[in-house]
Parts: structure tokens; C-alpha cells; sequence
């Protein structure tokens, strides 16, 4: 094996910074007993020593686990299943089932909550006509079922947008052999296709469960009158339950949500030590077919959309009607409280109509950017597995370990004590720095798993005929995970629209986004504002999505 | 570097306007000002910007800032809004970083202020309109207290008849027996919410004979506590609470006026008064245009926008109006207990003090026995 360019080395090494550099200071900060940048501090393990004490801390990494297990346990088949029906049958409605199922992606959890609340909290619509139709409301929303059932359905796009992205890349030669012999589409499922896309659900399911650990709007709005407390709502509570916010505690909670993660990084790694078993992508393709459903096409329709009913279309009629009405609840009709005010409200507002511009600015040109950083991180531990690659492993994964709004917090000091950031504090660039590291795991996986499909004698017969690295990348594989990176892009967009704990720390006039205003709002009371600011997120993404999906429809034909 | 030499080039050219300026165009100091008040004008004009840290929402304080830019053409505003939380976070952070912080905080979380203010954070300025606020609103000339917000009881109108509505504290407890009322009351957590912690300490304070009996009241009605003022109002607005207790009293009237299902009230027996405290950063940029804002907004012009177009209530006695001192005085008489700015403020700071409040507070509520 070759030894490792300097440029690739450059290319990790800034990873490792713009990832360690955050979390060394939350390491640290972990360890002592006062802010880190005061004068006086201690070092000590009195930080972990008061959360391991703390029944709460135990409270809420128990309810941690559970919606995490949960969420796998539910996304993962789901958005598994999904992907084929989608990807490789003739489910009816598919393309206009298919930009309804990325919302739940793009749309901050909190407002996704809030519009629950609406629709079928104590007093929400769909629950009062519950109530007339079987005289009681079956379901409490601000239960820990119910918690872990949103969290779980909500998360389903996510094994999908991975697993689907897989598929599309898999020839369907051998789903056709096996229906040759026989196999009906659910055999065909299960036995052949999800089996060959498995790095990707893997992936998926370890990133799904990452994502329990870090749930926090979800559990901010619905675990709120209960109580239920999550490590992400933990580590909220832990800012005002000492009256004046503890750093050093927030950073033992981080620090153990990262002694948790390490291992799971390694059990990836393990599953995925055979990955060229699953190389579908060579050199010799073949054009995809659809698979017939038969007698299952309604069923699985039916099933499609009781998915999409509860978890899209429910909480989305109920942010949607929050946005355009004064007040609501029972006895009040929707003529008579509807206004437009909350909209009017919006565009008066120099700072929240700033927040728009910055909110697609960063999605759509900081997206791009992060992708093409992304690409170069993936293509420099490409086909390599050295102690470099190793370490960009870890260094891509640890990230995601941090809830956002902790590593906001992180990002705000290294943006205040790092010199040669310092000047991009107040500009756009500290927050597409800070969500591109946030996001770096999500993204890269996007990347690697496309990268991971292109079979190696594609490139080595490149080589062969005598390209230097470079061009290998530029005319070989790059063109051919083009549509991953399409793709990439597009989930990169989604998320950074979303986004909104990250940014909280780094808001400022300049630095507004749509996610951080609607924190900023939520303590204020300016609900119907949230929801007027989340229903333009929305239409701006349906845009920008539905632009993406005809381009991308186009480049498939 | 490109940005030093552009920001001297606007200094000079900002200074020789004003040199060539009439002297008749400019701002005059208001009568009452020290004579060379004039100085302070030009010298926070030359500094042309001040920048504010604050917990009031960005649509409240845009009529004071308007009217502040407007009064002194040539000083920009920039407005922060910020959580109180988050305005701490990044005080401490940036003035430890030694590269400036805002120039003047304001924030309602008073005892956040008060312990950045006692940490030696704020500086001493005796603003010439010190005179005219209550004398327990100005502590040390350092920190001021610039609104006079009454903590209110919310309830939804639509849901509730009159004799349902409590109107003191002392009347919770014959209104919560109601079982109509079980899980359908809202406060803020005191363990998830700094504010929240403080309105208790101060009924503490201003009722210690009958808190604890109301604790357990509030308890048995299964309260919900939240952290967020929006989700409460929004619950009783939308009937699934009845009531808020300790609802900051500006924003129920904000919310009221739009929203014809909130009602809320003063309790009689005792309204306990939140101030927004403000100062002035050690670390300003803008030493000068922060002194400006802070006579601004107790001056008689500030406050009057600040009753009238912010929907805060105003702290001086001679602003006249629904949302003023002057209003609330004579609906509550001695019952108004302002909370008081000054060491005290911070005394459930003391990490034992506060976890020994909230555990008494859990014991009496029995979510812990």
C-alpha cells in the first residue's frame, strides 16, 4: 500500500482540529470546578461525583436508553421496509409520497412537537373529535410512550434516506433472479435486497440510536408536564438548578454521552470490517425494474400512509393552523381567531426576516460547502486503512456524540478564544462551521456509504492505465458517487434548515437562523410567531426540495 | 486590518461633520442635565454604536430603540435578544476573553444580573435621572431597576366563571379545591427555571406563614411546571390549563390584548413586582452611548415608550397609564412587594441555600418524599 499524500494527512489533521478542539474544551472544562477561563478553578472529579449522585442523572439516562432502543427498534425496519417499497416496487403514489417523508427530517423537532400539541394534545382537535367519536381520548401525548413512538416514527426518514440511497445504487439483477424462483416481494425484502444494503441500515440504525441520546426538543415540549426527563433536558435543567449556569457539570454529562458512543464506534466498525462484501456497484451495471406488489400494493399503500398521517400530517395541520390563528382550544373557531398578523409580525421584524435570509443562505451555499468538505474528508481515507483512516473514524463520529446545544456552547468559546477565529465570530461562518462539525458524522456517512459502492477495480484499473490520485478522484470516483452527492447535499440542506440548538450560543444580529430564533422565542411567549417562522421553513424547503427532486428525477432518466 | 483603517476613516469623517456642523443642529442635553452633558452627547457619537444585551424581546424593544436612535442621530442600536441564560453564558465567556462585551445588559433574570453586577462586572455611573426612580431601583449607581412588572395569575376566560378565578393567594386554596382544576394548573419549574425559582423565594419571602400550605396546595392540584412563559400561556389560552400562577405580568398583558381567552389579575393579598436590571459593562466599547442609553431609558421619554409602545410597565412615578408604577400603586397599594435589588438578590444563589429551597419545595408539592 501506498503511503499517505501530505495533503490527504492536511485534510484529516484539520478534521481532527475543527472536531477535538470543542471537544478538548469540554473535556477539560469537565474536570474542574469553576468556568474554565476564570482565574480560580480546581481540578477534580467533583463534577462527575454530583451528577452520579444526582437521581436525576440516573432518571434520565435510563429514559435515555429507552428512547433510543425504542427508536431503533421501530425507525430501523421501518425505514428499511420503506426504502424498498419506495425504491424497488410499484407502490402507488410514489413520487409524491416521497418529499412527504423527508419532513419529519427538516423539521425542528420542537415545532413537529408543538404541532402535536395542537392536533392531539388534552385539548387538541383530533383529540376532541377522539372524544366525541369513542367518548374518551385513547392516547396521552405527554407519556413516555408516546415520547418514544414520535421519536421512533419521526426517525424512520433517516434509515431511509440511507438505505434508499443504497438501493438506488444496486443493480436489480439478483432481486430478479430470486423472483425467478418464487420469491414473493416480501421474501425478496428481506432475504436479498435489505440484506445487501446492510452497511448502509447499520449505519443508519447506529446513527438512529446516536440521535436518542440526543434528543432534546422532543422531549423539551412532550416531556415537560410530566416531568420526563431526557440527558439533553437533563443537562437544561443542570444550567438553572445551581441558579448560575454549570459548566463543569454540562461538560460530565457530554463527556459520559461520549464514553457511551466510543463503544458503538468500535462495534461499527467491527460490522463493517467485510464491508467489500457488499460492492454492487461495478463496472458492469444493469438498468433497475420495478418489482410488482400484486395484491400487497394496497396494503402496503395503507400502511405508507398511516406512517405518514401520524407522523407528518397530523403535527404539520397543526403547526400550520397554529400559524394562522390568534388563540385556539375548545369553543373557538378557526374563522374567528384567523389572522395573519403572526406573518405580518415576521416580515416587520429586521432580526426574524434576517433569520430567513441567513436560514436558507447557510443551507443552501454553507450545504454545499460542507458537502465538498465532506468529499474531500471522504476521499482522503478512501480505499485506505492505516492509523490515519482510524482516526478520522473516530474523529467523524465523536461529534455527533455532543448534544447541539452544548456544542454550541463549545463552539462559542473556541470562536471566543481561539485568535485565528475570532474575527468569523459574528458572521455566518461561525455557525456553518459549528453545524458542519455537529453534522460532520451524518454527512460523512452519506458520503462513505456511496463511496463504499464503487468497486475498487474501477479505480485500479485507472491507475493501472497510469492517472495519478487526483485524476483517479476527479474522473472516476467522484463521477460516480455524483448522485450520492447529490444527495448528501440535499439531507445536508434539510438538516442545517432544521437545526436548532446549535446556534443558540452563537446568535447575534448577523447570525440569526430560523432554528436559534424559535429557542430564543419559545422562553419569551411569541408562540404563534414560532409557528408562522416554522410554516415559512417549511414552504421554503418544499421549494428548494421540490426543485431538487425534479433536477434529480432528470439526472436518474 | 482593511476594517481598522475603514472604521478611522468614518471616525474622521464622522468628526469633521461634527466640527462643521452647526452647533444648533444638535441634540441639546434635557433640562436638568449636568452643563456639560454636551460632552457626553459628542463623545457617544463618536463612538457610534452601543450594544445591548437583553432578555426583552426584539419586537418590544424596537420602539425604544427607534426613539433612542432618533434622539441621538448617529448612535446605532444593537439590539441582542437574548435568553437570560444565554446572556450570562456569553458575558462571562466574552469578558474573560478580553474581547469586549456588550456594552450595556439588561435582563429580567435579576439575580443573574445582580451576580454578574456584585462580580465586579458593571461600572459605577450616576445617572443624572437616578433621582427619580424608587430608591431601592438604583443600587450603588450600578445596577438599575428599569421596569415595575407585577407577577400576575393567568387564567382562561372562556373555561372559567368569576368566583373560579382565584384572586389572592390565600384564595388558591378554596378555588384549587375545585376538582375541575386537577392537572390544569401551570408555573414555571423552579429547578429548570432561574426565574420561576426567584417569584418562589420571593412568595416565600412576602407570605412565610402561608407558602408552604399553598405549595402543597398547588401540589395536590397536580400543578405542571414548565420552562417556557410561551407553552404556559399557550396552554391556558387554549383551555388544556385553567390557570398560570407567577405569569410575569407584561407578558400577560401583551398576550391578553391579543387573545381574547387570556384573563389575568394581580393577586390582592400581595403582587410581588419584577424589575429589569440594567448596567453598564466594565468592558464596553461604548462607555459613552451606554451612559446615553441607560439616561434613556429612565428618562421620562424611555419610560413613557416603555409603558405605551413596549408593553413593559413603567418604573417612575410620574409616567401615567394602565402599565405603570403609578397605575399599580393605587390597584395594590402596600400589596405591591417590588423585589429588591442588592445582595439579597442573589442569596438562593448559594448552591446549598437553592438545593434546600427545591428539595423543601419537591417535599411539599410530593412529587419527593
Amino acid at each position: 500500500m501506498k503511503r499517505m499524500s501530505l495533503a490527504k494527512i492536511a485534510v484529516i489533521l484539520l478534521t481532527a482540529i475543527a472536531v477535538f478542539l470543542p471537544i478538548g474544551l469540554l473535556c477539560w472544562q469537565s474536570f474542574l470546578d469553576a468556568p474554565f477561563f476564570q482565574a480560580q478553578k480546581l481540578y477534580g472529579l467533583d463534577a462527575y461525583r454530583f451528577i452520579f449522585d444526582d437521581p436525576d442523572f440516573k432518571r434520565s439516562f435510563l429514559n435515555s436508553l429507552y428512547i433510543s432502543c425504542g427508536m431503533g427498534v421501530i425507525a430501523v425496519p421501518m425505514g428499511g421496509v420503506l426504502a424498498f417499497l419506495m425504491v424497488r416496487t410499484d407502490l402507488p403514489g410514489r413520487t409524491w409520497i416521497e418529499p412527504l417523508l423527508l419532513i419529519p427530517v427538516f423539521v425542528s423537532p420542537m415545532v413537529l412537537c408543538f404541532g402535536y400539541t395542537v392536533a392531539v394534545g388534552p385539548v387538541g382537535f383530533v383529540s376532541i373529535w377522539a372524544q366525541k367519536l369513542l367518548g374518551s381520548v385513547p392516547w396521552y401525548l405527554y407519556s413516555m410512550t408516546s415520547i418514544v413512538l414520535i421519536a421512533g416514527l419521526s426517525h424512520v426518514p433517516h434509515v431511509y434516506l440511507y438505505t434508499s440511497s443504497a438501493l438506488r445504487s444496486l443493480s436489480s439483477d439478483v432481486e430478479e433472479a430470486a423472483r425467478v424462483a418464487g420469491a414473493g416481494p416480501l421474501k425478496v425484502a428481506t432475504t436479498v435486497s435489505l440484506p445487501m444494503v446492510m452497511p448502509a441500515m447499520l449505519y443508519s440504525g447506529v446513527l438512529v440510536f446516536f440521535l436518542g441520546f440526543q434528543i432534546f426538543g422532543l422531549a423539551l415540549v412532550l416531556g415537560d408536564p410530566e416531568g420526563h426527563l431526557v440527558l439533553a433536558t437533563y443537562l437544561y435543567k443542570l444550567t438553572n438548578k445551581l441558579g448560575v449556569p454549570s459548566y463543569h457539570l454540562m461538560a460530565a454529562v457530554a463527556m459520559c454521552i461520549v464514553a457511551i458512543t466510543v463503544p458503538m464506534v468500535l462495534s461499527q466498525r467491527f460490522l463493517l470490517r467485510n464491508a467489500h462484501k457488499y460492492i454492487t456497484l461495478k463496472g458492469k451495471g444493469s438498468r433497475q425494474r420495478t418489482l410488482p406488489l400484486g395484491p400487497w400494493r394496497w396494503v402496503a399503500a395503507g400502511l405508507v400512509f398511516l406512517w405518514l398521517a401520524v407522523t407528518v400530517i397530523i403535527p404539520l395541520v397543526g403547526v400550520i393552523f397554529r400559524a394562522f390563528v390568534t388563540n385556539w382550544g375548545e369553543g373557538v373557531t378557526f374563522l374567528e381567531a384567523f389572522t395573519l398578523d403572526n406573518f405580518k409580525q415576521v416580515f416587520e421584524q429586521p432580526n426574524l426576516l434576517r433569520g430567513v435570509v441567513n436560514t436558507i443562505l447557510l443551507g443552501v451555499i454553507g450545504g454545499g460547502l460542507s458537502v465538498i468538505c465532506f468529499t474531500f474528508i471522504g476521499l482522503s481515507s478512501h480505499r485506505k486503512n492505516n492509523g490515519w483512516t482510524r482516526l478520522l473514524d473516530y474523529t467523524v463520529m465523536t461529534p455527533r456524540a455532543i448534544p447541539g446545544l452544548l456544542a454550541g456552547l463549545a463552539f462559542l468559546w473556541v470562536f471566543l478564544f481561539f485568535p485565528p477565529l475570532v474575527p468569523f465570530r459574528k458572521t455566518l461562518v461561525s455557525l456553518w462551521l459549528a453545524y458542519s462539525v455537529v453534522w460532520l458524522a451524518y454527512g460523512m456517512r452519506l458520503i462513505s456509504t456511496s463511496l463504499l459502492q464503487v468497486g475498487p477495480e474501477l479505480e485500479e484499473c485507472a491507475r493501472v492505465t497510469g492517472a495519478t490520485p487526483g485524476q483517479v478522484n476527479r474522473h472516476i470516483t467522484i463521477p460516480l458517487i455524483r448522485f450520492g452527492l447529490l444527495a448528501s447535499w440535499l439531507m445536508i440542506f434539510m438538516i442545517f434548515e432544521r437545526e436548532y440548538s446549535t446556534g443558540v450560543y452563537l446568535l447575534g444580529p448577523g447570525t440569526e437562523v430560523i432554528g436559534s430564533l424559535m429557542v430564543s422565542l419559545w422562553g419569551a411567549g411569541a408562540i404563534e410567531i414560532i409557528s408562522a417562522l416554522s410554516f415559512i421553513n417549511i414552504l421554503l424547503v418544499s421549494v428548494g426540495m421540490g426543485i431538487a427532486l425534479r433536477y434529480g428525477v432528470k439526472l436518474h432518466d | 486590518m482593511k476594517q481598522l483603517s475603514l472604521s478611522r476613516t468614518i471616525l474622521r469623517l464622522t468628526l469633521g461633520l461634527f466640527i462643521a456642523m452647526p452647533l444648533a443642529l444638535q441634540a441639546a442635553p434635557p433640562t436638568g442635565y449636568p452643563a456639560d452633558y454636551q460632552k457626553l452627547i459628542d463623545a457617544g457619537k463618536q463612538e457610534g454604536k452601543v450594544v445591548i444585551y437583553a432578555t426583552t424581546d426584539t419586537k418590544s424593544a424596537e420602539p425604544i430603540v427607534k426613539d433612542f436612535e432618533a434622539l441621538y442621530p448617529g448612535i446605532k442600536v444593537e439590539y441582542n435578544d437574548l435568553n437570560s441564560t444565554e446572556l450570562y453564558n456569553r458575558f462571562i465567556g466574552e469578558a474573560a476573553s478580553g474581547g469586549g462585551t456588550g456594552d450595556v445588559t439588561w435582563s429580567s433574570s435579576m439575580d443573574l444580573q445582580m451576580k454578574l453586577v456584585l462580580d465586579g462586572n458593571a461600572v459605577i455611573y450616576k445617572s443624572p435621572e437616578a433621582k427619580n426612580l424608587p430608591s431601592w431601583a438604583n443600587w450603588k449607581d450600578t445596577a438599575y431597576g428599569t421596569t415595575y412588572e407585577p407577577i400576575s395569575i393567568l387564567y382562561n376566560k372562556r373555561l372559567l366563571k368569576d368566583d373560579e378565578i382565584p384572586k389572592s393567594h390565600a384564595d388558591l386554596a378554596r378555588v384549587l379545591a375545585n376538582p375541575k382544576f386537577k392537572g390544569k394548573i401551570v408555573s414555571y419549574d423552579p429547578e429548570r427555571s432561574g426565574v420561576g425559582f426567584s417569584y418562589l423565594t420571593q412568595d416565600l419571602k412576602n407570605n412565610p406563614n402561608g407558602f408552604w400550605d399553598m405549595a402543597k396546595v398547588l401540589g395536590n392540584a397536580g400543578v405542571k411546571v414548565y420552562t417556557s412563559t410561551g407553552a404556559m400561556m399557550e396552554k391556558v389560552s387554549s383551555g388544556e390549563a385553567l390557570l398560570g400562577y407567577n405569569i410575569i405580568g407584561s407578558y400577560a398583558f401583551l398576550k391578553a390584548k391579543k387573545d381574547p381567552s387570556i384573563g389575568y389579575l394581580y393577586p390582592s393579598d400581595y403582587t410581588v413586582v419584577m424589575s429589569r436590571v440594567m448596567f453598564i459593562s466594565k468592558h464596553a466599547k461604548s462607555p459613552n452611548a451606554a451612559k446615553l442609553w441607560v439616561d434613556y431609558i429612565l428618562s421620562v421619554r424611555g419610560q413613557q415608550i416603555i409603558s405605551d409602545k413596549a408593553d413593559l410597565f413603567a418604573i417612575r412615578s410620574d409616567i401615567k397609564g394602565e402599565t405603570t408604577m403609578a397605575n399599580l400603586s393605587k390597584l395594590l397599594g402596600t400589596g405591591a412587594k417590588p423585589i429588591s435589588i442588592g445582595q439579597e438578590t442573589i442569596e438562593f444563589l448559594e448552591p446549598r441555600k437553592r438545593l434546600d429551597f427545591l428539595k423543601k419545595w419537591q417535599q411539599a408539592l410530593g412529587t419527593v418524599k
